[in-house]
């Protein structure tokens, strides 16, 4: 039963991306890609469902071809596509990094090790299978977004041939190589999804095919090659110092005797800094932010629930591995100073796609610094943030995607005030703000957990108490945004006063004039993303229990103590406790109380904004009189610090020190 | 949650308003008083906000109830937290709440000193979250844990003496939160600034009372976190508080305001210099 | 709960100060009750800075047809209940400038008075003494604000739909 579902997660997208491509008529497609997306979400609440413990499992053959050889097959003929495509680029960079992969790969599968059999093939445990439900529900939510809005994208664009066949075929096709990437359990086959992603990021990122947009998938490609040749270099060399295929497979790797841990370690900092590369960390934070280009869904999916999950997810999973070496304090600095300095970089943003990529940066820099911190605590902390943040940043990209298609920018100051004319859209999105950086929403309390982790690391915790600041900071104000501007008459409280009405506001909004107009295939996976992000949150400690705790135990059987407890309450642990039920309804109780101080009826004035006695009568049109009695609009707008921590400003010294402390970490490594 | 517990939510509910506004009274009465004033009587606070509830509803933007509402709802919290003896981190996160609800109260009135205000607020926000978040770090590294409970029930030390350093490093912390100069800068608790009242610009009447008891509520937080400090003996513990909020008044007096841009990297820098200077002092004592 | 916040009002009158066309004579003995000699913060007032939170609007000069919009601007954004204090010969009736082309004349031209101070300039003593007497007014106003009646002026707000 598990095997077929572990086939069908990864073979389903392959299959139904080729549908999606071959198809011609859009609603057929739709088709595909709304069963695909329930059939996934089935398949992977089944696996989650079946399993207990971890399960391996070995394909021999599909459809009579050998595996092995198949994805050996595949994955040279990949390399060579890219190789192609670089040609094609003319960019030798592209062409030198796919040849240190072509050759070396080659080399090793034909002289240095002839037949590289890895059992079990594929090894599912926890983490897995986590990863496969923020995919399979996160990722086919945004891919059922999609279906609408590239038809309204194409529609901007004004194309006379659709490309949405070959956009859904990489889209969904991505889902499937993500699946079968956090299942593999061979290093090559691991190694050939990772190739995958990155050939699937290239194309969709590329997709409109605008000079900015080659450009910018030029660039994502070439940074995550150079983290493919990493990834060979790893394989051979971790063949080389033990010797034996056995080492390719990722549970004898991490579950190596004392002795091999120096020898290893090379190979591990590889296999980490191939994760940086795809996780877009400093210094590679560029192709993450260029990838801002392509349309909404790809950003979506790219920040949430696959590629840089992809990155986080290796060097998550490796972390027992390198547990107690100095390559694990170099990993927790190296993702501190991420956090940090691209929280520092999206307080400076004023473009909200922007913002959104840089605190996905710093979240994968917190998730790789937890990963590098290596405890029990900080390792749960990195696996509930990876899920909180899938959930978050999915839904706040499909938000900014709403919201840009509506009023044509981008730009959070265009979004003042837009509670009065998206009250729906702009709910979700505080919604989503919110859960990012209040507690008791589950990123917080990741945070909070990374916090108490890296207590006794000075310098990881400073640098992460400084980043948390940051992030406070544009959030907070992107959040007041929405809210800003003038009191309009669409405050229609009649119908829902009374007990009811807090709980029908919550869900209305008090705006309710405004209809929201969009089809379902838009509202559905925002307001499923919303809700998810609401009750998984709340439903922390059960979510603790049953999927988080067993990656512990399954990760190192013995090594590890639980860390937390969790109780009615919450989660509690030796050191500290964060009471996520009162502290949440508490919150709905002061929510309900707020809004009904909100709806109270009585005699309540409206007024225009204090303007030194110079405001227009009309309060809707915030204005003041200047000279000649003319009346003159104003605009107020955020610090972004520009002068102080620009992008260009900070950008440069921000990769030097980065590079700086690779370097050390490398040359640690060697000494 | 046991008897007691209830009690001291209960308490800690119905006092700290009170506690606070008798602070808020005794502070201007002691600036009024070094300032060469007779100042305004100890109770003043309280008629001001007896005042303010007695004033008509005047509101730019209904968010800006919503928010005040929300923003007492998080600084009562706090405080149940505190009394409750929970985990430091989260109160602090708890009392973050409140400092964003303000912000977003503020940045829904189209307003543009209540706007500058707001930005000024974060900044603020942001200066002194991280120094706060180094504090409870070292309280951490020195006690063991994250819990007042506990740091109460195991350590029997004063951590002011283990901890001096850090513990200057939350004077920064209370300036900024208190209002007082030279860190005034988002919103001062004097009459009124070149920004006019910065963040509480455009909340008037009742909400704005109802702003100046999460503050009384946030207060006695503060000053909650001081007595944690001199958890052991309860005299010591009550000159350490009001030594310290003296001291707070007195720099209030003797400074003045000063700009953000002078207060981020100069707050930053100092508190963690102290920070790594306490820690490494901490480490060298556990040996 | 009602009598006491009717205390309160009077015993925390926040007062803003609003200068139409002063030659500022009056502004500086305005200001010298805030100096330690005075210290009106003894009686609770504040000086603040915002009509919003003002209970007492003090103006000083004579009102022109400039600024007798940004008088009545400032005036309608202070919540009920509230008084005015016109201050100096200028502010109560247009003084030495009545007959000047571009002056209306007092502040009660533009909106209602609660107290005079008369006076070139007046004495500090004399505007406490005023505000004294408008405090009276205060605890009037306060008292028919509880009862739910609001004296605005006229077009100048737009009021929340009744429900
Ligand atoms: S009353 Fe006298 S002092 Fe006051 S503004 Fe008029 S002229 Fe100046």
């Amino acid at each position: 039963m598990l095997d077929e579902l572990i086939g069908i997660s990864i073979l389903l997208p392959f299959i139904a991306g080729t549908l999606c491509f071959l198809v011609k008529d859009h609603r057929v497609r739709a088709g595909i890609i709304v069963a695909t997306g329930i059939a996934l979400t089935i398949d992977s609440l089944l696996l989650f469902q079946g399993l207990s413990g971890s399960y391996s499992y070995t394909p021999e053959s599909l459809l009579g071809i050998d595996i092995n050889s198949l994805i050996t097959f595949a994955d040279f003929a990949l390399l060579f596509i890219i190789l192609a495509i670089a040609f094609k680029l003319g960019n030798p960079l592209i062409i030198l990094l796919t040849l240190l992969q072509i050759v070396p790969l080659g080399y090793f599968e034909l002289k240095m090790a002839h037949h590289v059999e890895v059992t079990p093939a594929f090894y599912i445990d926890s983490l897995s299978v986590i990863m496969n439900l923020i995919i399979s529900i996160v990722g086919s939510l945004i891919c059922i977004f999609g279906i609408r809005y590239m038809e309204e994208h194409e529609h901007h664009l004004h194309l006379k041939k659709s490309r949405q066949p070959r956009f859904f075929f990489f889209l969904v096709l991505f889902l499937g190589a993500m699946n079968g990437l956090v299942f593999a359990n061979n290093l090559l086959w691991l190694y050939f999804f990772w190739e995958v992603t990155t050939f699937c990021s290239f194309m969709l990122i590329g997709h409109d095919r605008t000079e900015i947009a080659i450009r910018n998938a030029t660039r994502a490609l070439w940074m995550n090659m150079s983290g493919g040749v990493a990834f060979v270099a790893a394989i051979i060399l971790i063949f080389h110092t033990t010797g034996s295929v056995e080492y390719l497979s990722l549970q004898t790797l991490i579950n190596h005797g004392p002795a091999l841990t120096s020898a290893l370690l090379l190979p591990f900092s590889l296999l980490c800094f191939s994760g940086f590369t795809k996780a877009a960390q400093v210094p590679f934070q560029s192709w993450l932010c260029g990838a801002m280009v392509a349309p909404t869904p790809v950003s979506a999916l790219l920040h949430s629930s696959t590629m840089v999950k992809a990155g986080v997810y290796l060097v998550v999973r490796l972390a027992p591995g390198y547990q107690g070496t100095f390559l694990s304090t170099m990993v927790a600095t190296f993702g501190a100073f991420t956090f940090l300095t691209a929280s520092a970089l999206a307080v400076n943003m004023s473009n909200g796609k922007k913002i959104l990529a840089y605190s996905t940066i710093a979240n994968l820099g917190l998730i790789i610094a937890c990963a590098g911190i290596n405890t029990p605590a900080a390792i749960i902390a990195a696996v509930l943030l990876i899920i909180f943040h899938a959930i978050s940043k999915g839904l706040l990209f499909l938000c900014v995607g709403t919201i840009e298609h509506a009023i044509g920018s981008r730009d959070i100051e265009d979004m003042r005030g837009l509670y009065n004319s998206m009250p729906a859209v702009s709910r979700i999105t505080i919604i989503g703000i919110l859960t990012m950086m209040l507690p008791p929403f589950g990123a917080l309390m990741s945070k909070w957990m990374a916090i108490e982790a890296a207590a006794h690391i000075p310098w990881v915790v400073v640098m992460v108490a400084l980043g948390s600041g940051l992030t406070v900071l544009f959030w907070a104000r992107w959040a007041g945004l929405f809210v800003s501007g003038p009191h309009l008459k669409v405050f229609e409280a009649d119908k829902d006063s009374g007990l009811l009405g807090p709980f029908v506001t919550m869900f209305k909004g008090f705006a309710t004039k405004v209809k929201w107009n969009a089809p379902a295939s838009i509202k559905v996976p925002m307001v499923s993303l919303a809700v998810g992000a609401i009750v998984l949150s709340l439903a922390v400690p059960w979510l603790y229990t049953t999927l988080v705790d067993p990656v512990l135990s399954s990760y190192r059987p013995g090594v590890f103590v639980e860390p937390f407890r969790t109780g009615p309450l919450g989660i509690t642990s030796g050191t500290g406790a964060f009471y996520v039920l009162p502290v949440f309804l508490f919150s709905i109780l002061g929510y309900i109380v707020a809004v009904a101080a909100v709806k109270r009826k009585g005699h309540r004035v409206i007024s225009a904004p204090y303007m030194c006695g110079e405001q227009y009568a009309d309060c809707a049109q915030p204005k003041f009189r200047s000279h000649l009695n003319s009346w003159k609009d104003y605009i107020a707008a955020n610090i972004y610090m520009q002068d102080i921590i620009g992008e260009e400003k900070i950008s440069y010294w921000i990769n030097i020190v980065s590079l700086v402390i690779l370097i050390v970490l490398f040359g640690e490594v060697l000494r | 949650m046991s008897m007691n517990e209830v009690v001291a939510v209960i308490a800690a509910i119905l006092v700290s308003p009170i506690i606070g506004g008798l602070v808020a009274g005794l502070d201007r009465k002691v600036t009024a008083r070094l300032q060469g004033r007779y100042g305004p009587p100890i109770l003043q606070p309280f008629y001001d906000v007896l005042k303010l509830f007695g004033k008509e509803k005047m509101i730019v933007n209904y968010w800006q109830i919503f928010c005040a509402y929300m923003y007492l709802v998080a600084d009562v919290l706090t405080i149940i937290l505190l009394a409750l003896q929970s985990d430091l981190l989260l109160i602090f996160f708890v009392l973050a709440v409140g400092g964003v609800f303000l912000v977003i109260g503020a940045l829904a009135a189209e307003s543009p000193y209540s706007q500058i205000g707001a930005q000024r607020e974060l900044i603020q926000m942001l200066t002194y979250e991280p120094l706060l978040i180094l504090v409870f770090v070292g309280i951490y590294l020195e006690t063991g844990s994250f819990k007042i409970s506990e740091i109460i029930a195991n350590y029997n030390q004063p951590l002011l003496l283990s901890l001096p350093l850090l513990f200057v490093v939350m004077g920064y912390a209370l300036v900024i939160k208190l209002k007082k100069s030279p860190f005034d800068i988002a919103t001062s608790h004097h009459a009124h600034q070149e920004i006019v009242k910065g963040v509480l610009t455009e909340y008037s009447g009742p909400y704005l009372a109802i702003i100046e008891i999460s503050h009384w509520y946030e207060t006695v937080f503060l000053l909650g976190l001081c007595a944690l400090f001199w958890h052991t003996s309860f005299v010591w513990m009550a000159v350490l508080v009001v030594a310290t909020y003296f001291g707070e008044v007195l720099v209030d007096n003797v400074c003045a305001r000063l700009t953000w841009r002078w207060m981020l990297p100069h707050a930053w820098t100092g508190g963690l210099i102290m920070a790594f200077a306490n820690y490494f002092w901490i480490y060298e004592k556990i040996g | 709960m009602k009598s006491l916040i009717n205390k309160s009002r009077v015993k925390s009158p926040w007062l803003i100060h609003f200068d139409c066309g002063s030659c500022n004579g009056c502004d500086i003995e305005v200001l010298a009750c805030l100096t330690p000699v005075y210290d009106i913060e003894r009686f609770g007032i504040l000086n603040v800075g915002n009509p919003k939170h003002a209970d007492i609007l003090l103006v000083t000069g004579t009102v022109n047809h400039r600024n007798k919009k940004a008088l009545k601007n400032v005036y309608d954004q202070m919540p009920e209940p509230k008084v005015v204090v016109a201050i100096g010969a200028c502010g109560t009736t247009g003084g030495v400038f009545r007959e000047a082309y571009n002056v209306v004349g007092g502040v009660d031209k533009v909106i209602p008075v609660d107290a005079y101070v008369s006076g070139c300039a007046p004495k500090p003593e004399a505007i406490i003494d005023g505000v004294i007497i408008a405090l009276g007014k205060l605890a009037e106003k306060g008292k028919r604000v509880d009862q739910g009646i609001f004296e605005r002026l006229e077009q100048t707000q737009t009021n929340i739909k009744k429900r």
